[in-house]
């Protein structure tokens, strides 16, 4: 009995254990296979006679990572950098092979170009721009006193690297790979999952602000996780790449279906709120078919096909229903109330259908045929942040090459080159502040390692083997560290430190003096770049920049009245979605900041999607000039307002709206538009939305029926 | 095929070109193979995808030798 009970119990403890063998496993197999590439790199590296082995094996530490497809990411990019930053290297000693200070103030400039147009980018697009930077530097640096030698040092590092970017994909890829597009496919069907119960389980009633507060929040990080997890999948596995644009259309027609449904949802709260009760539970009736239809189990294999018949079902149903619904409703303003919420949920419906639609096909294994809509997601760049930039690595890299001039320190061309690919790698990133202090103590402690390596044990060492034996002790600590979340920009540094110094060759030369004047050099560098983001402080993060990204998010607005409205919808969401994301990252949850930028994101968000939806409908219609021209006027105030809110601006925005909405009421051709502007001037007198700090004080009476 | 191809005043290896052209080569394979999950009836996709490259490279290699 007793024995029973224990053999029962046992899987709860073991469970436990079990979970950390699998995450420690996972850890060692990190390790193994990234010393696997590191020292069969520098074996090829010695069998080919490269003259740095050194760098080809650093190469292997820097696009290390448990993800094949990372690897696979990362090491594409940095081959393109690399090539790019080869092509600038000649190009600047071509310049100015002969005059030093023009040759640096020109590798200066390009440097801080590139870590200027990394910030306009996201993922590993920006660590390319970083790597075209400092592989010109790295390039012409060293053969600053002898420029006829640019071509031998282009040539050796170009094969360094590829070597490197090879050994470690052949590496990644084929020995225990660990695959991103399992990740990938679980995200997605999480978020699948999460959205459809999400609009399943808020059928049945109203759903409180903060409640889309928080859904928009996650539905943006979803959004926005996906794109980053393709952007690195379409590198590991062909499946993922031939499913590409599939899964770019599957999440703009769910950042589409999101934003209809928080947009009806608002509608409904505020018919609740100014006690159209009435209306509110006519639109919830009508919207009662869709939740039956997703009230169904979905759960792997074929299912999200079920769905699809089901709300073919429900619109029908949906479209029989609004006829009965709308008679019920007593007075002419219910009644067009009505039918804006119910325009809106049969967008919704449509849009749903169409996210329900791609992902059922992604879920096939056999892609339908046919080509599919091509879209793309573009994020929202900063041309002044890029400035800054620039400027910050330009001046680093002046002050440094000033000092190493006015000095003739020998070692100053370590620490440039240090200081160059340290700013680049700091530039992108969140805290670079913090970011660099880690590296530099990791860098600090990484070489204090290499010296005992080098000096106490390779010297006993003979052969590759033995070598291997040798350092590789010491450099699983690194690598070890890069896995533990607390310590991974200390690992990091510490193995980039270690490999750096310990210059690998063929022949080893064990000269300490030289070891500790390169050493202080690194170090030099190190701390300068680090300087470099006390001094010019990372726009990352501050108040300033904030207030610029929410400004943008708030031209987002003008964006959509404005622009050319071909592929506009997807660029207004993507835009969105990642100037939201950057934000939310920078913001810390529950302040005040963070709560004033999600109202503000919330309206944009509505307005804008409803001013491009208006476009698209005037586009398609034949309307009287005279009703064009007004409504025309109402969406450029709208633009105005949300460039720049105050009292005047939204007084003229929701004026011009009731206005164009008396027009467009005359006419019956203009019912579809009639529609969009009801549910913006809805959207401009909430008053509990972030735009009441702009409305006049009480509500003056038949304001609000003014227009109906 | 010339062992080594100048281009400009630089000897550029000719197994150089040939490798680059059987990426080519394996991307064009990867593509067709993805557009009809050809991968999926494979044990080891990545390993695979290696040895078919080495197998092209290689007879492709062997046109110089």
């Amino acid at each position: 009995m007793s024995a029973n009970e224990a053999s029962e119990a046992l899987p709860t403890p073991r469970k436990p254990v079990v979970n950390s063998l699998t995450e420690e496993a996972g850890i060692w197999l990190f390790v193994i296979k990234t010393l696997l590439a590191y020292y069969l790199t520098g074996w090829i590296a010695m069998r080919l006679a490269l003259p740095q082995p050194s760098s080809a094996m650093l190469t292997t530490i820097i696009v290390a990572n448990r993800q094949s497809g990372m690897v696979l990411a990362k090491s594409f990019y940095r081959g393109i950098g690399t090539l790019a930053g080869a092509a600038a290297a000649f190009l600047i000693v071509g310049l100015f092979p002969q005059q030093r200070e023009p040759f640096l103030i020109a590798l200066s400039l390009w440097v801080g170009l590139c870590a200027g147009g990394a910030t306009l980018y996201r993922n590993f697009k920006s660590y390319g721009f970083v790597l075209a930077g400092y592989t010109a530097a790295i390039i012409a640096i060293p053969v600053i006193g002898n420029p006829p030698d640019v071509f031998d040092s282009a040539v050796a590092r170009i094969s360094e690297v590829l070597l490197g970017l090879l050994v470690s994909g052949v590496v990644n890829d084929t020995v225990f790979p660990s695959r991103m597009r399992d990740v990938l496919r679980r995200t997605a069907r999480a978020q699948f999952a999460h959205f459809i119960g999400f609009v399943q389980r808020s059928a049945g009633g109203n759903v409180a602000r903060d409640a889309i507060q928080n859904m928009h929040l996650r539905f943006v990080r979803d959004a926005v996780t996906l794109e980053d997890l393709r952007s690195s999948v379409v590198f590991e596995d062909a499946d993922a790449h031939a499913r590409s644009g599939h899964m770019l259309l599957l999440n703009q027609r769910f950042m589409a279906a999101s934003t209809s449904f928080q947009s009806l949802h608002h509608l409904i709260n505020r018919l609740q709120r100014s006690g159209q009760d009435v209306v509110a539970q006519a639109l919830l009736e009508l919207y009662a078919p869709i939740g039956t239809a997703l009230d169904t189990p979905i759960e792997g294999g074929a299912a999200m096909r079920v769905l699809l018949p089901r709300l073919v079902t429900a619109r029908q149903t949906m479209d029989a229903l609004a006829p009965a619904l709308r008679d019920r409703l007593g007075s002419d303003t219910q009644a067009s109330d009505f039918d804006t919420g119910a325009s809106l949920l049969s967008r919704f419906a449509g849009e749903l259908h169409a996210y329900v639609d791609t992902a059922a096909a992604l879920q096939s294994p056999a892609l339908p045929a046919g080509s599919i809509e091509r879209v793309r997601f573009t994020y929202g760049v900063d041309f002044r942040d890029a400035g800054l930039a620039t400027l910050r690595t330009t001046l680093t890299m002046l002050a440094l090459a000033a000092f190493w001039i006015g000095s003739e320190w020998p070692m100053g061309a370590s620490a440039m080159l240090i200081a160059t690919v340290f700013a680049g790698l700091f530039a992108t990133r969140q805290n670079p502040t913090q970011a660099a202090g880690a590296l530099a103590g990791g860098y600090a402690i990484g070489m204090s390692a290499a010296f005992v390596c080098l000096f106490f044990v390779l010297t006993r060492m003979d052969g590759y083997t033995l070598f291997v034996a040798g350092s590789a002790p010491f450099l699983a600590v690194g690598l070890l560290m890069m896995m533990w979340p607390s310590v991974a920009g200390l690992g990091l540094g510490y193995s980039m430190g270690f490999v750096y110094i310990l210059t690998v060759k063929n022949t080893m030369v064990f000269d300490p003096v030289n070891f500790i004047n390169e050493a202080v050099a690194q170090v030099v560098g190190v701390s300068a770049s680090a300087i470099a983001f006390i001094v010019v402080p990372p726009a990352i993060g501050s108040r300033w920049l904030r207030r610029r990204q929410l400004e943008r998010l708030r031209r987002q607005v003008g964006l959509a009245a404005k622009a050319p409205l071909p592929g506009l919808r997807h660029r207004f969401e993507s835009v969105n979605h990642d100037l939201f994301s950057q934000i939310v990252a920078q913001t810390e949850l529950g302040s005040n900041d963070s709560r004033s930028l999600l109202a503000w994101a919330l309206a944009v968000h509505e307005t804008g999607r409803a001013l491009i939806e208006l476009r698209n409908d005037m586009m398609n219609g034949q309307l009287p000039s005279d009703l064009s021209r007004l409504i025309d006027r109402a969406v450029e105030a709208l633009a105005r307002f949300y460039e720049g809110p105050d009292a005047a601006t939204y007084l003229s925005a929701r004026d011009t709206v009731s206005s164009a909405i008396v027009a467009a009421s005359a006419h019956v051709s203009a019912r579809p538009l009639l529609d969009h502007l009801q549910l913006i001037r809805l959207g401009l007198l909430d008053r509990d939305s972030v735009l009441a700090d702009y409305m006049p004080a009480a509500p003056m009476a038949g304001e609000i029926d003014h227009a109906s | 095929m010339p062992r080594e191809i100048v281009f400009g005043d630089a000897l550029i290896p000719g197994l150089l070109v040939l490798f680059v052209l059987s990426l080519v080569v394996l991307w064009l394979i990867d593509w067709v193979a993805g557009r009809f999950g050809l991968y999926r009836l494979v044990w080891h996709p990545s390993l695979f995808r290696l040895a078919l490259f080495v197998c092209v490279f290689g007879s492709l290699a062997l046109l110089l030798f």
